[in-house]
């Protein structure tokens, strides 16, 4: 079943064509991971599915993205409903000035969750699926900025966890890790899937094999090529795919 | 548990299947020989296909592990050695499936009598235990079990060396049979060669949990 | 002479006339303060804090200076806060980005520059006059809060830009509104740099002296203000209308209150950078 669907999607910075005529449908259930050079297109598109490009100056986009079969950008879409079902991991982690808890907790709070039973209950079982309630469940109340960088991370994980979103986006995820945090947050991802669908955009290209089912090559804004993944690594369809993996540019 | 880790693991026990898939074949293959039976051998000729789809697919999924995980260390050395050992077992099944085509062709005749004398019962056994221990150092990664195939493996060196000998009596004594001589005499030289299949078997498990190179008589440790 | 070795003067020579310019400052603020303190320290006495002003200097006290400076303060911190920070906040998240907002910006800033007595003019017309709130503490307070309105605009705004984008981001992205994101992320990490902005033009306040001249305070006021609508006086008002005095022990009165009002500034100077520094500590972006 087709959850995020893209038909003709064209996006420009102003001037700047920086998507032109993205054609995908991503399933459910499956890790999507997005390679490419840096500048080709995927974080922009990674990012029209939660319309967090809404915020830049001169962002618009032309075509048709459907997720759940409903146009995101249709004129009555509710954000607020739109990013609870669609969350959002960004590339360095970023942890609310608050604690452990609170950090969790917001999500539920703004949307007017008060049972304070409730909310623990979610917290914790959002700890949990993030593989770090036993690391800090004895230290909840404690500032987020305590934790390492990894475990900052899986918090900021955790956090999008609390309010049940279906799709989850990742933007370099791991990129500012290190290797061992990197590691953790990768089998992460492997659990996730059997319950979310994910899409992942990397400049690591071991890890895209690694924990995608699905990768897309993205190249001067155009989708080069969208196969499993390890069709894409033994054997892309591509030149241009096979020049970018193999490393001989990009 | 890694990703990995889950891939070696499957990929592992897809070996054993199709080692004992092979081993299966040259009992069955024995059991055609001495009983001259004509269906068993077509079966085992038939079963080949399944030993080739299993070269197949065990030659994609190590493909597959090294694009996707780019295995390092010990974890490079198995699906290095899985590759080789999967080739090695095709070759065996090869030979199995010439063993029991002839078979198929000459079950009506008395000559199979004749593969008594050049012991290839004997040699088939052998093959057959070979392949088990094999299988038992694989399963448990025991490179000790492992060398010490080479002792086995003279069993058969001797019978085989033997053959020319016994080749020439029979010859001798049952001229009319020439051809069926000769073909005997060319199943022996091929069950050797299984022995040697089976000891390259032994030199890869012995890579890829030592890391040592026992093939062309060199055992030094590789950095 | 090598290039190594010119350039090795010219650092060692503008080394040492920064620490002469630095230490001629505080020299010069030295010189002042210890004058000051030997003049005033004497006098200053719990009669001197809770008397009256008087024609007699022993028996002059600054007890309705430093109430009026109280209420004066108190006041405009009432009427200058939410409204500074609340254009602040419109200003730096809800205004859109264009050539208007950046001309706004330009003139917020120049406000914060025009001279104090400016203030005081308009004060007089709008408040004492049109509003005819008359020479009264409301007044008073009104005009200070036009004055340092900029001010805390400004402070407010920086300490909004300061909060990084990508904690708005964070909010964004799990489905707060932007007010959500404003009141319970960017504000709360805001508030020690706007906390800071407000003591600091508040501190300005306490010693403005001119525009409340010129709204019509009182130099000599022989009542303590209960109410809005009083007349008053402020400390800088007294401490000029004493050293004004031929009389010696005016001077001592002046040195006194001189010290009283540094104490009031260092003190709410010194909370300003107390809050800078802990906030500063606790947000590690």
């Amino acid at each position: 079943m087709k959850i995020i669907e893209a038909i003709d999607v064209n996006a420009y910075y102003g001037e700047n064509h920086a998507l032109t005529n993205i054609n995908i449908e991503i399933k459910e259930n499956t890790v999507t991971a997005f390679i490419g050079p840096s500048g080709c297109g995927k974080t922009t598109f990674l990012r029209m599915m939660n319309r967090m490009n809404d915020y830049v100056e001169g962002f618009r986009k032309e075509g048709t993205l459907l997720i759940d079969g409903k146009d995101v950008y249709r004129k009555k879409v509710k954000l607020e409903e739109l990013r609870q079902h669609v969350g959002m991991v960004f590339q360095r982690p970023n942890p609310f000035p608050k604690s452990i808890f609170e950090n969790v907790a917001y999500g539920l709070r703004i949307r007017g969750v008060g049972n304070k039973k409730e909310i623990e209950e979610r917290v914790e079982k959002s700890l949990k699926k993030a593989a770090l309630w036993s690391e800090v469940k004895d230290s909840l109340h404690k500032s987020a900025y305590s934790l390492s960088g990894g475990q900052q991370q899986r918090l900021c994980i955790a956090r999008t966890l609390a309010v049940k979103p279906s799709i989850i986006l990742m933007d370099e995820p791991a990129s500012a890790l290190d290797p061992l945090s990197t590691s953790k947050i990768e089998e992460l991802i492997a659990e996730l899937k059997q319950q979310y669908t994910i899409v992942i955009v990397t400049h690591n290209m071991q890890q895209a094999s690694r924990i995608s089912d699905h990768t897309a090559f993205f190249y001067l804004g155009s989708l080069i090529e969208f196969d499993k993944t390890n069709v894409i690594f033994t054997n892309p369809a591509n030149k241009q795919t096979e020049n970018y993996i193999t490393g001989r540019f990009g | 548990m890694v990703t990995l880790d889950i891939e070696l693991k499957a990929l592992k026990e897809n070996l054993l299947e199709m080692l004992d898939l092979v081993k299966d074949q040259l009992v069955k293959g024995k059991k055609a020989l001495e009983n001259s039976d004509e269906n068993l051998a077509k079966e085992v000729v038939e079963r080949e296909k399944r030993v080739n789809a299993l070269e197949l697919a065990i030659d994609k999924d190590c493909e597959n592990i090294l694009a996707l995980h780019t295995p390092v260390a010990t974890d490079l050395r198995f699906v290095l050695a899985t590759i080789k050992i999967c080739g090695d077992l095709e070759s065996i099944g090869d030979i199995t499936k010439g063993l029991a085509r002839f078979i198929e062709k000459n079950s009506k005749k008395s000559s199979l009598q004749l593969s008594d004398r050049f012991k290839i019962g004997d040699m088939i056994d052998g093959c057959i235990t070979m392949l088990e221990d094999m299988g038992e150092a694989i399963r448990k990664e025991d490179t000790l079990l492992a060398q010490k195939i080479s002792k086995k493996d003279s069993v058969l060196n001797e019978i085989n060396k033997n053959a020319p000998k016994v080749a020439a009596e029979l010859i001798k004594d049952h001229p009319e049979k020439l051809e069926v001589i000769l073909k005997l005499f060319t199943i022996t030289r091929k069950l050797e060669r299984i022995g040697d299949f089976i000891k390259n078997i032994a030199g890869e498990v012995v890579f890829h949990i030592e890391a040592r190179v026992l093939k062309h008589g060199k055992d030094k440790e590789r950095g | 002479m090598s290039n190594a070795t010119v350039n090795r003067a010219i650092d060692l020579l503008f080394k040492y006339t920064g620490i002469f310019c630095t230490l001629s400052a505080l020299v010069i603020l030295a010189i002042f303060l210890i004058n000051i303190v030997s003049e005033g320290l004497s006098r200053i006495d719990w009669q001197f804090i809770s008397s009256l002003p008087s024609r007699k200097a022993e028996r002059a006290g600054i007890l309705t200076a430093w109430t009026g400076t109280v209420w004066i303060l108190s006041l405009t911190a009432i009427i200058s806060i939410p409204f500074g920070v609340s254009a602040g906040i419109y200003l730096e998240e809800y205004g859109r980005k264009n050539r208007l907002a950046s001309i706004v910006e330009v003139n917020i800033a120049n406000l914060a520059g025009v001279p104090s007595i400016i203030y005081g003019l308009l004060g007089l017309e709008i408040f004492v006059r049109i509003l005819n709130f008359g020479g009264s503490l409301l007044a008073g307070s009104f005009t200070l809060a036009l004055l340092i309105l900029p001010i805390i605009i400004v402070a407010t705004r920086e300490a909004l830009k300061a909060v990084p984008k990508t904690l708005r981001e964070a909010s964004y992205g799990i489905g707060a509104t932007k007010w959500q994101t404003i009141w319970y992320q960017v504000l709360p990490a805001a508030s020690g740099g706007i906390l800071t902005g407000i003591i600091l033009a508040l501190s300005r306040a306490v010693g403005e002296t001119a525009p409340l001249i010129v709204i019509g305070a009182l130099a000599y006021v022989p009542f303590v203000p209960t109410n809005p609508m009083d007349e008053f006086t402020v400390m800088p008002m007294q401490i000029f209308n004493w050293i004004s005095r031929p009389q010696h022990e005016f001077l001592v009165n002046g040195a006194a209150a001189i010290i009283i009002l540094l104490l009031i500034t260092f003190i709410m100077n010194g909370i300003a950078i107390y809050l800078r520094n802990k906030w500063q500590k606790k947000i590690n972006w």
